[in-house]
Parts: C-alpha cells; sequence; structure tokens
C-alpha cells in the first residue's frame, strides 16, 4: 500500500470513534497525572482508572461517561476549565463520544460524530476570523504583542521575537490562511491529512512556545472524527 | 444547578475565540508581611531567561508547573472580571504552596500590563487582603 493509499483512505464510524478513546486515554492520563503531581487525588486517580479502562477497551461507554462526570467536577472545582480551551475540547469530545455510544440509531450516532467534526473545523475557521478582522492582527502587531507582553512565552528569551517584526508579520499570515482556508480541505480526503498535519505542526508550536502541551495532544484526539466525516460526506 | 450548566454550556457550544485580541496580561506579584515590616513585592514564578530543546521537548509530556501557571492567569482574569472568594482562595493557595514554610502573612496584587502607543504600562488592579502563610500552606498540604 503506498502512501497516497493511505492518505485516500477515510474510517468507518467505529473506527474513529475506537481511534478517539485511544488517544484520548493516553490525552486524558497525560493531564491527570500533570494534575496528580499536585494533589486531588479524589479526582484525578479515578480519572486515571478511567483512562486505562478507555484504553484497554473495557466496559463499552462506562468509562467515557466515567470520565465525563469526572470533568464536570472538574469544571466546579474550579469554576470554569483549569486549562482554557483545551478542556473545553476534553468535554466536548468526551460529550460527543458518550451520545454516539448512546445513539439508539446509526442516524443519531453520526449526528453526535458530525457536530464534533464540525466544531473542530470551526476551531481553527472562527479563530482566523476573528483574526483577519482584526487591524491588530492585519498589521502584525497582535503577534508582536503576544510576545512582547502577553503571559503565554514560556522563557524571557522568546520576547526577544518581538523585534522581528517582518518575520512575525508573516508568521502571523501564514496562521490566519490557513485556518481561513482549513474547511477548503474537506474537499479532498489527500489534502485533509495533510491540513491536518499541518495543524499538528501548529499545536506542536504553540506548545514549544507557550506551553500549551495539552491543546497539542487533545485536538489530535478529535481527528478521527473529521477524517470520518470527511470520507461520510464528501467522499 | 444554573451555575453548572453556565459552566458545562461553553464546553459544548464554544466560541474558539483565540486571541481574538492580545488583552492586558496579568502577572501575579506577591510579599510576605512580618509584623510592621513589609517585604518587597516579588512575581510569582518568574520565567527562566531561556529553554533547552530538550526541556522543551520534555514538556511536551510533563508540564505541570507552566499548566498550574496558566490556570493563575484565568483565575487572574476571572478576578478582575467577575470578582470571587475562590479565585482569591486558588491564587493564595498556589502561591503559598511554591513558597517555603514561614511565619507572617501572604499578601498577592495583580499587575496587568498593556502596550500604550510603544510603550509596555503596569497597572496594579487587584490587591489582597494578606492572609497568615501557615493557614494557607497548611490548608494546601
Amino acid at each position: 500500500m503506498s502512501v497516497l493509499d493511505v492518505l485516500q483512505k477515510g474510517l468507518t464510524a467505529a473506527q474513529a470513534m475506537g481511534l478517539m478513546q485511544l488517544l484520548l486515554s493516553f490525552a486524558i492520563a497525560q493531564q491527570s497525572l500533570e494534575h496528580l503531581a499536585r494533589g486531588d487525588r479524589m479526582i484525578y486517580v479515578p480519572r486515571l482508572l478511567l483512562c486505562v479502562a478507555m484504553g484497554l477497551g473495557f466496559g463499552g461507554a462506562w468509562p467515557v461517561w466515567g470520565l465525563w462526570l469526572v470533568s464536570l467536577a472538574m469544571l466546579w472545582r474550579y469554576q470554569g476549565p483549569y486549562n482554557g480551551g483545551s478542556d473545553k475540547m476534553t468535554m466536548l469530545i468526551l460529550s460527543c463520544l458518550g451520545l454516539a455510544h448512546l445513539a439508539p440509531t446509526p442516524f443519531w450516532q453520526e449526528m453526535a460524530l458530525s457536530y464534533l467534526a464540525v466544531q473542530l473545523v470551526l476551531s481553527y475557521f472562527v479563530s482566523g476570523w476573528v483574526k483577519v478582522v482584526n487591524p491588530e492582527w492585519q498589521r502584525g502587531e497582535a503577534l508582536r504583542d503576544v510576545f512582547r507582553f502577553s503571559a503565554y512565552p514560556v522563557s524571557e528569551g522568546l520576547r526577544d521575537l518581538a523585534d522581528r517584526p517582518r518575520f512575525l508579520f508573516v508568521m502571523g499570515w501564514a496562521v490566519i490562511l490557513f485556518e481561513l482556508a482549513f474547511p477548503l480541505s474537506l474537499l479532498d480526503p489527500v489534502a485533509l491529512k495533510l491540513a491536518l498535519l499541518c495543524a499538528a505542526g501548529f499545536h506542536f508550536s504553540n506548545a514549544c512556545f507557550f506551553g500549551l502541551n495539552r491543546f497539542f495532544w487533545i485536538w489530535l484526539c478529535a481527528y478521527p472524527a473529521l477524517i470520518w466525516f470527511q470520507d461520510r460526506i464528501f467522499s | 444547578m444554573l451555575r453548572l450548566l453556565t459552566l458545562f454550556l461553553p464546553t459544548v457550544i464554544p466560541s474558539w475565540r483565540f486571541f481574538k485580541t492580545v488583552a492586558p496580561s496579568p502577572r501575579i506579584e506577591y510579599r510576605l508581611i512580618a509584623g510592621e515590616s513589609l517585604g518587597g513585592w516579588q512575581e510569582d514564578r518568574p520565567r527562566p531567561a531561556s529553554l533547552g530543546v530538550g526541556q522543551i521537548l520534555c514538556r511536551m509530556l510533563w508540564n505541570p508547573d507552566w499548566n498550574e501557571q496558566l490556570y493563575l492567569v484565568s483565575c487572574s482574569e476571572r478576578l478582575i472580571e467577575a470578582p470571587s472568594q475562590h479565585s482569591i482562595d486558588e491564587i493564595n493557595l498556589r502561591v503559598a504552596r511554591a513558597l517555603p514554610a514561614g511565619p507572617g502573612a501572604l499578601q498577592f496584587r495583580l499587575v496587568f500590563l498593556s502596550r500604550q502607543g510603544a510603550q509596555i504600562v503596569k497597572l496594579v488592579e487587584y490587591e489582597s487582603t494578606p492572609v497568615s502563610l501557615a493557614s494557607l500552606q497548611g490548608a494546601s498540604a
């Protein structure tokens, strides 16, 4: 099987769900171990055990709904997400996966997975849209400000990038154009896989520059839903 | 129940407006108070000057300190937008936990950095009531 054959291959709903659960068990276990280093054993020991059960395929939908309940408890405990968008994406995936398991017919299962796929596309497109209509982003000033004074750069040395306006102007526009063009990749299975590869690279760079490691892992978990969606709707 | 719903709904109907604008950015500063003696303000968990490639790659898998720091940024923003005892307690406990055990009281303040023209300006937007450091460290143990 050539690389092109692999890139053209889609996923069935069952394959997408299985793959998501496997990736999710790793991503949530990683988050939970980080929390356990801080305490909060009452929440994170059960969460870790549920990840192991889900990763090994025990209990069908039960570990998914167990993790959903723990995520709800976390929202209460921290009065919102602990880690912003990555916690929101964790909850979104668990909600859609849980509903896909509960669905009485294949139609409703597909609706749950489609909702996740559409939200994933929106996560890129809306981010691109809010930037492209903002004059600060158009001028490249916004990305300079991120490096100049925001709380995100992981070291003081990285703030020096604010002194390279041309580089940041190009990078800012590259991000905006990629995010806006992302939905077009749904038209072709190979284009989608390449776009997801670029998106993963984008999250990886955010993890390196801004310490957003949890975003990298959790966004990867939703990709199988989009690969299934593209195959189901556009192929 | 309504509160839980308001926390849950944005997770399943997210806005995805990452970095829409670069808003004023909070830093937590703290000082220790022993009787009448006020210590100087110090930045909580200052960033390292630089990180090596190996450290950055390790942080892909293990980054609890930084993720806690990002949570404290969220708490600081929430404290200004919608003040709550929860945000105050979370900041107090987590700042105290990173300090060596000692007598006296801990006080923190929120400094917001923003750009005005070409200048970066600092504005103190919140100053907490001092709390016994020992009691905070006892609560977080």
